[in-house]
């Protein structure tokens, strides 16, 4: 039996198996996402008549360039804290034994279960004023340190690393998995000590992985909207506040699906380069 | 405990190790003299590549010492062992190029970035390979990057490298090819090397000396012509080359010549070195290519009839079923013009007394009585 045989033999409809087996969600996709994105779309473009004047405004308004910059900071500050603590746990968990790995695994993807007002709450009790951490420092200090941690930078990027951790680590850790180790104990008979086996061969080997983490991280803080809102300063809007801004504090619609617009440019593309870094999502490396 | 011999490259004494319950070496004693070339030869799952790891540091004995160049290395970590190895899927690092790989064990060392130059392209000239420096090794054939490998190990010149089954993923011809110039620069450059492999011809073709494995156990050690023509042992003459093994039980010994009462008739053999006692149960080997097909009914043959003849290029063998059943195989040399296969005849295949070996019965298999 050939695969192709297999393949269009498992549903047995034949030819007609793809439109069957896609129809149903094809057009769910287009009533729920297509059809909003493109009235998005024309919102933007579609002002008493077709212009592209809200996209001009939106590229020398002061405003949307600040938020942009904004956007960008929060979201390459949270990509760095991710991966520098990513990396190590990836490591870890790259030397445990298969089950217990497994085990551990499921403690990554333990924020994902929980929603993320609660995770934000919880954040504030923790890192807040008032929070955990504080209170121990002023016990320890005599009422002397109090470090401002929440509803400013410090705050959203504690909420997104909170997010953004296991995409990095699952995104490492299939890299440094596929990482053959008989290229370690090779380094290890020819001399190289751990540092050295590091940076020469490990760190190396684990860039598709690294590159890839990085990408979907961007990719994600770029449009967060509930964490910078729940914790962040006035300081700290990003390009998804800004949308919310619009349509709800000033009703400018045009403005509003112009800055969506833009937004979904950038994501789309960040999501075209990740297509083509090398074991991509999948993580499988050299 | 032995003392650390000033000769020996490697010294094992009484290593032993063990993975839970299983015993994957039992107490093994093992010299490897500076220069030497050693071959661990034995069937899969034998503890080869385990001896070969306890003495690259990669896994720690259960018990037992491992001294390397008169110096305890028996807790030292793999990377202060100073010794090469090569790996069966070559290990080359993916993201270096040729010139790269060989130039990291250098890198290692600290050598200054000119000398680094020098000494790379040196051992890629002496592998014929400094056409590809700047190759990726996935752009290389197996061949090439076995060789590569080989290079990287050389250029630092260790005391001792050690190769576990290294020619196992090439094909036969290559294999050839890489049996001699692995030789070649044995010779050459005097590094003592152990080398593992299942394969009893590249066992024969490179070593000075074979260390036959069995079940985690040294069974026999020598030269190849010694493992070769004196098996000690019913496995030994089943691992190396093939062999007609005939089980009997010692009927008389006189002189240097005991007799063996088989299933097949009695015949005299020489008296092995052990003391043998009548009554005792033995097994009779003699090698295909000692033996011949003959008509003349002296008492060290066998009668049969020819089930079977093959060509194998320069020799023709012949399956022999004889009258209880088993099988005897003759190997004779092919000559053009030689008559072709008798299929069916009845023949005797004889062998001359001294080409004969009695072995001990081999341990818990009962043989079919004599
Ligand atoms: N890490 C391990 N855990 C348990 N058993 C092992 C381990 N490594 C090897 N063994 C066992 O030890 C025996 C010898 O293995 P090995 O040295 O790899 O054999 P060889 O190289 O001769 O084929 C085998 O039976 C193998 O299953
Ligand atoms: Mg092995």
């Amino acid at each position: 039996m050939t695969s192709s045989s297999t393949a269009s033999g498992a549903s047995g409809l034949g030819p007609w198996s793809a439109i069957v087996l896609l129809a149903p969600l094809t057009v769910l996709m287009f009533a729920i996402l297509l059809y909003p994105l493109g009235l998005t779309l024309w919102t933007s473009l579609y002002d008493g008549q077709l212009s592209l004047r809200a996209y001009a405004e939106l590229a020398s308004s002061t405003l949307f360039l600040k938020v942009l910059r904004n956007t960008f900071e929060i979201a390459i500050t949270g990509t760095l804290v991710s991966l520098v603590f990513g990396y190590p746990v990836a490591m870890h968990l790259a030397a445990q034994p298969p089950r217990r790995r497994t085990a551990c695994l499921v403690m990554v993807m333990l924020p994902f279960w929980t929603s993320i007002l609660v995770k934000s709450f919880a954040l504030v009790a923790v890192f807040g004023n008032q929070g955990l951490v504080n209170q121990l420092l002023g016990f320890l200090s005599g009422g002397q340190i109090n470090l401002p941690m929440m509803f400013n930078r410090v705050g959203v990027v504690l909420g997104m690393i909170n997010f953004l951790l296991p995409f990095m680590i699952l995104s490492i850790l299939g890299s440094l998995l596929a990482l053959d180790r008989r290229l370690i104990l090779a380094a290890e008979t020819m001399g190289a000590g751990p540092l050295r086996i590091f940076w020469k061969v490990i760190l190396p080997l684990s860039m598709p992985g690294v590159v890839a983490g990085v990408l979907i991280n961007v990719t994600l803080s770029i449009g967060m909207y509930i964490t910078p809102a729940l914790l962040g300063g006035r300081q700290d809007m990003m390009v998804a506040n800004l949308v919310d801004f619009y349509t709800r504090q000033t009703l400018d619609w045009t403005a509003a699906s112009a800055t969506a617009v833009a937004l979904l440019a950038i994501s789309g593309l960040l999501v075209a380069m990740l297509g083509r870094v090398r074991g991509g999502l999948s993580g499988g490396a050299a | 405990m032995n003392a650390p011999s000033a000769s020996a490259m490697v010294q094992l004494q009484g290593v032993t190790k063990r993975y839970g319950e299983f015993e994957a070496l039992h107490s093994i004693d093992l010299s490897i003299a500076k220069g030497e070339f050693v071959t661990l030869l034995g069937p899969s799952g034998s503890g080869k590549s385990t001896l070969l790891n306890l003495i690259a540091g990669m896994i720690a004995p259960s018990s037992g010492r491992i001294i390397i160049d008169g110096r305890d290395a028996t807790t030292l970590p793999t990377n202060r062992r100073g010794l090469g190895m090569v790996f069966q899927n070559y290990a080359l690092m993916p993201h270096m190029t040729v010139f790269e790989n060989i130039a990291f064990p250098l890198q290692v060392r600290g050598l200054p970035k000119d000398e680094i130059r020098r000494k790379v392209t040196g051992v890629l000239d002496l592998i014929q390979l400094g056409h590809v420096a700047g190759r990726k090794p996935r752009e290389l054939s197996g061949g090439q990057q076995q060789r590569v490998s080989l290079a990287r190990c050389i250029v630092y010149n260790p005391a001792l490298i050690l190769m576990d089954e290294p020619l196992g993923a090439l094909d036969k011809k290559l294999r050839e090819q890489m049996q001699l110039e692995i030789k070649r620069l044995h010779a050459e450059l005097g590094i003592t090397m152990l080398y593992v492999t299942h394969d009893q011809d590249e066992a024969l073709t490179m070593s000075d000396r074979i260390v036959l494995m069995n079940g985690g156990r040294i069974e026999q050690q020598g030269q190849p012509d010694t493992l070769y023509f004196k098996p000690e042992t019913v496995f030994s003459a089943e691992f190396i080359g093939s062999s007609n093994l005939i089980p009997g039980e010692i009927a008389a010994g006189e002189g240097g010549t005991v007799t063996l009462k088989t299933a097949l008739g009695a015949f005299p053999v020489p008296a092995p070195d052990r003391p043998v006692r009548p009554g005792d149960r033995g097994v009779l080997l003699v090698r295909p290519e000692n033996m011949m097909l003959t008509d003349r009914a002296d008492p060290t043959s066998v009668a049969g009839r020819i089930e079977d003849s093959i060509l194998l290029g320069g020799v023709v063998r012949h399956f022999v079923r004889c009258a209880d059943g088993s099988m005897v195989i003759v190997q004779e040399l092919n000559q053009p013009g030689r008559a072709g296969a008798r299929r069916d005849e009845t023949v005797r295949a004889g062998w001359t007394m001294d080409h004969a070996r009695l072995l001990p019965p081999p341990p818990n298999t009962s043989l079919p009585a004599g």
